[in-house]
């Protein structure tokens, strides 16, 4: 279905229009107008800024150094975003077809994890992973079990556990970002995939295809737009998240959100971490501004 | 689109609105007491009863804002910061209304190179006299025009007894050494670290050259396969939790750790350390100057920051409270490392220059 | 095939196969473990939730006798609803509004709606303590008021998960209802209302529980755009934290969990009473 010139409809889209754009104008384009002034101009003294339009900054953030960790960044992202994709359609099908009774409370018990705080919630999975933690103390016993198991059946004991580092390496900074963001895939999925014609599922079954393939098939393209806007709800925070890193890193797993933040703070370089926001920005606004300009895929309906 | 699917979907919707509209029943109570507390009075000095502290969270006495309350009628509303960092961002558009700030001494320093802090009237802080005379004329404030000392700290190492062999008395340990591999953590602060590498190479800690910047930068690289994690300030639950041996870490927060697990100590290594400060400093445009000053004095006064540092062991640089404490208190070797140690600590001077080199080397120890 | 199963499994019940099942509730053992643990650390007696020292419940008490935590939770969850609310409109707005309409400058429209989601929070806080800070914007309102600033500030990075969710739903929307609702008389607000919002209800829920998510755990932004009267959760929760009094954070984060947990039980029996009700 086409849609709709604005002029043929001007009041109605003065209405949805309006408070959208002041919105974004005045509470969003005008704050960030003037960091961006700061990415073309350097610091004077500790807190002065000189608007001088240089393109030093960009220059610097282009460095190789940054561009590899640009690149970490994009990649740890994308390997988060996947693994939510591939754990979290499941989950969203189970919702999807529930029964009516159960529906509610899994949509609930997705959520409500995340209504306790972000931070705590991190040191709570640091507890479990840590080398005393929970994790690692019942990989040991089965790790013991094994041993006595072997030993009672003849043969040699295993060698003694030695605790598996589960933290402070980008193991942990993936698992940390998988668990943190899990529902912001599941939500856009199970609202997609909600409104599924399940005739159409049923055919395929009646026709003969099993139910991996009638997923393949026909779930998964029908469901094309939840999929897509779950994978951006997922993938752009996860590239712009810090604390994770910070806290479940090891030495070598920063992101370019931990370069960023340092920026502005330790090292009271405003223009540069403007210049590494804006060198994110921009990348991700061309991608969205093509996608969106790019042809949708005709409707099936 | 079916009337009963319809029926369905309104559940999840509407019981997250009930459940918002129980929240707001117990805000709109909160708030109403929020509001009504503290309003209105003026006291004699011309000022309004209220005070806006900002300071780092388990931070103060645990009865001290109200005793202050008793003492003067001012009312103390306390705001948490967790970084000195921060703390200078926020101020950097303006003073958004605090009273009273507590920033470590080279941000002291910094910040009133900015501008951003008031000259403080010593008349009006006549329990400056409690001070130790060492901590008077510190190179960051000389005479103390800006800041009064609340705290002090050393930083150095902290261990658990049965994992190393010997005391690990030298920065060797966690700088340059493969000994501890995988159990060591460091600091992820890039200034502390390569002011305390320098260190451990002989150099003053402000007399680093973008020469030396390189030297150490090489150094940790090669040590870094050793490291287990660059820790957020957290060194103590790091040690206390078994995840690394040896931690980069505040003498303060080793004490604290100590009371909970007798296996741990802390060593200031031989070849010196940094020490730090937190001072007390009331912010240009600060709506409540004249309580402020008189905050602070209450603080300095002795039975007042004993009670202060009976909660938060650190070390105090206020000889009448000090002289107020336990034996146990006084002579704890942590809390107060010896002073052929101390002799050879030095402040960290805050550097414009060298600052962003520090941050651009460590990202790059970090990348690489 | 489908272990508890008493009726047999209808093709669709894709929920009652075993595999669903089993997948499901790894998940959710994955969603849940750490806040067992939790739960189970804020009993201990020890300041730091490290080795088990004993059974208490004095966090507890602490917690709730901690004012500051108090307040920095209803601040926290009034700013929260205020936000959600208005991300609810502006978002639901402008999806409509890029799924509807075409016009001049879209795609640079479009892109720049999603842009609070990927701009660091860091640099968007910066941009908000700049902007006060510019317009001068008073910092001794009274409550609730004072919030303004931080609700403003959360609302500009909430929307944008709602229209992108709404929009995903309303890719699906069959717009012969509306123009059957049209020629039988209704006006375009009454379409509007009657026709596309019950069709976009899940993606309102799914986007709800994303803003209301978000702008509870936002410690960023919100540390930028706070006065001196206006701590909120995760503020006093880092500074808590970042000192080590986690037991007592613990303890009120359990006890929030349990209140939730009551509060949508009690909400979705009273519906599901009213539900079956209508039904019928």
């Amino acid at each position: 279905m086409a849609e709709q010139d604005w002029k043929t409809s001007k009041r109605t889209f003065a209405a949805v229009s309006l408070p959208t754009l002041f919105w974004l104008i005045a509470f969003f384009l005008i704050p960030m107008f003037i960091v961006w002034q700061y990415s073309l101009g350097e610091k004077v003294g500790e807190t002065g800024f000189d608007f001088s339009g240089t393109l030093d900054n960009y220059k610097r953030a282009t460095e190789w150094l940054y561009l590899t960790i640009f690149g970490k960044s994009f990649a740890v992202a994308a390997l988060v975003t996947l693994i939510c994709l591939i754990v979290g359609f499941p989950v969203a099908m189970a919702i999807t077809f529930a029964s009516e009774k159960w529906r509610p409370w899994l949509l609930l018990g997705i959520m409500l994890p995340f209504w306790t705080n972000l931070l705590i919630r991190t040191y709570a999975l640091m507890m479990l992973l840590g080398t005393q933690g929970f994790a690692n103390k019942g990989l040991g016993a089965l790790w013991e079990g094994t041993s006595w198991l072997k030993t009672l059946v003849g043969l040699q004991p295993l060698p003694t556990w030695e605790p598996v580092q589960l933290l402070f390496n980008n193991f942990a900074v993936v698992f940390g970002l998988v668990y943190v963001h899990l529902p912001f895939m599941v939500l856009p999925l199970y609202a997609a995939l909600d409104r599924l014609d399940r005739s159409l599922i049923e055919a395929s079954l009646d026709l003969g295809a099993g139910h991996f393939r009638t997923i393949m098939r026909i779930v998964v393209p029908l469901a094309a737009p939840g999929i897509i806007a779950g994978v951006m709800i997922t993938l752009i925070p996860a590239l712009g998240a810090y604390l994770t890193p910070d806290l479940m890193g090891g030495t070598d797993s920063q992101m370019i959100a931990n370069v960023i933040e340092r920026q502005f703070k330790k090292a009271n370089d405003w223009p540069f971490g403007a210049a590494l926001s804006f060198l994110l920005i921009y990348a991700m606004f061309i991608l969205i501004a093509i996608q969106s300009m790019r042809k949708k895929v005709p409707e099936v309906r | 689109m079916d009337f009963n699917e319809l029926i369905k979907q309104t559940r999840g919707r509407r019981s997250l609105l009930q459940a918002m509209g129980v929240a707001a029943i117990g805000i709109s109570f909160g708030g109403l007491a929020a509001c009504s507390k503290g309003e209105g009075k003026k006291l004699a000095n011309g000022e309004e009863a209220k005070l806006n502290f900002y300071n780092w969270d388990t931070y103060i006495g645990e009865t001290t804002l109200d005793d202050f309350k008793e003492a003067s009628g001012v009312n103390v509303k306390m705001d948490l910061f967790d970084s000195n960092d921060v703390l200078f961002a926020k101020f950097k558009a303006g003073n958004p209304g605090y009273d009273v700030i507590v920033p470590s001494n080279d941000f002291v320093e910094r910040m009133a190179q900015a501008g951003m802090l008031q000259t403080l009237d010593h008349a009006a802080i006549p329990n400056m006299k409690n001070i130790d005379p060492t901590f008077i004329d510190v190179d960051y404030d000389q005479g103390r025009k800006f800041s009064m000392p609340y705290t002090w700290l050393a930083l150095g190492i902290g261990y658990r007894k049965s994992k190393v062999k010997a005391k690990p008395d030298s920065w060797k340990a966690l700088f340059d050494s493969p000994e501890y591999a995988g159990r060591i953590a460091w600091l992820s602060e890039a200034g502390d670290m390569f002011r305390l590498y320098g260190k451990y190479l002989g150099k003053s800690v402000n007399a680093l050259t973008p020469a030396d910047i390189a030297t150490i930068e090489a150094m940790m690289i090669k040590q870094k396969p050793n490291v287990k994690n660059f820790h957020v300030d957290d060194g103590q639950d790091l040690l206390l939790k078994g995840d690394v041996d040896l931690v980069l870490e505040y003498n303060g927060d080793i004490a604290q750790a100590m009371t909970e697990d007798d296996d741990i100590d802390f060593v200031v290594p031989k070849e010196g350390s940094q020490l730090n400060s937190d001072n007390l400093c009331i912010p240009k445009g600060a709506p409540h100057p004249k309580n402020a000053h008189a905050f602070i004095n209450y603080i300095l006064d002795g039975e007042v920051d004993k009670k202060i540092t009976e909660t938060i062991l650190y070390p105090t640089p206020n000889a009448a409270a000090k002289a107020l404490m336990p034996d146990s208190y006084k002579n704890n070797p942590v809390i107060y490392p010896p002073a052929d140690v101390l002799a050879k600590c030095e402040y960290a001077k805050f550097n414009p220059t060298l600052q962003p080199l520090f941050e651009e080397a460590f990202t790059r120890v970090r990348a690489a | 095939m489908a272990l508890f199963a008493r009726t047999p499994v209808a093709p669709l019940e894709y929920s009652r196969t075993l595999w669903m099942r089993l997948w499901v509730g790894a998940v959710m053992v994955f969603l849940y473990a750490p806040l067992v643990v939790l739960m189970i650390f804020s009993f201990n007696d020890s300041k730091r939730n490290v080795v088990w020292r004993g059974f208490t419940t004095k966090y507890y008490e602490k917690a709730l006798g901690n004012d500051q935590l108090v307040e920095a939770l209803i601040n926290s969850l009034t700013i929260a609803a205020f936000a959600t609310l208005a991300s609810l409109v502006l978002g639901t707005l402008a999806a409509v509004m890029l799924w509807r309409f075409r016009f001049p400058w879209k795609g640079a429209i479009d892109g720049t709606i999603s842009l609070p989601i990927i701009v660091p929070e860091i640099c968007l806080g910066v941009a908000f303590l700049m902007f006060f800070a510019a317009v001068g914007w008073p910092t001794d309102l009274v409550w609730p008021f004072n919030l303004g600033a931080i609700t403003i500030a959360h609302i500009t990075f909430c929307f944008p998960f709602v229209t992108m969710v709404v929009r995903s739903r309303l890719a699906s929307f069959n717009r012969e209802q509306e123009e059957a609702a049209k020629d039988l008389g209704a006006s375009e607000a009454q379409v509007f209302r009657d026709v596309l919002v019950p069709h976009i209800k899940p993606a309102l829920v799914a986007g709800a529980l994303l803003a209301f998510t978000l702008s509870l755990d936002d410690f960023v932004i919100t540390y930028f755009t706070s006065g001196p009267d206006t701590i909120t959760f995760p503020v006093k929760v880092y500074s808590m934290v970042r000192f080590s009094v986690t037991p007592e954070v613990n303890a009120a984060s359990t006890l929030l969990i349990i209140l939730t947990v009551i509060l949508t039980f009690i909400a979705l029996k009273a519906q599901g009473v009213k539900a079956i009700a209508e039904t019928h």
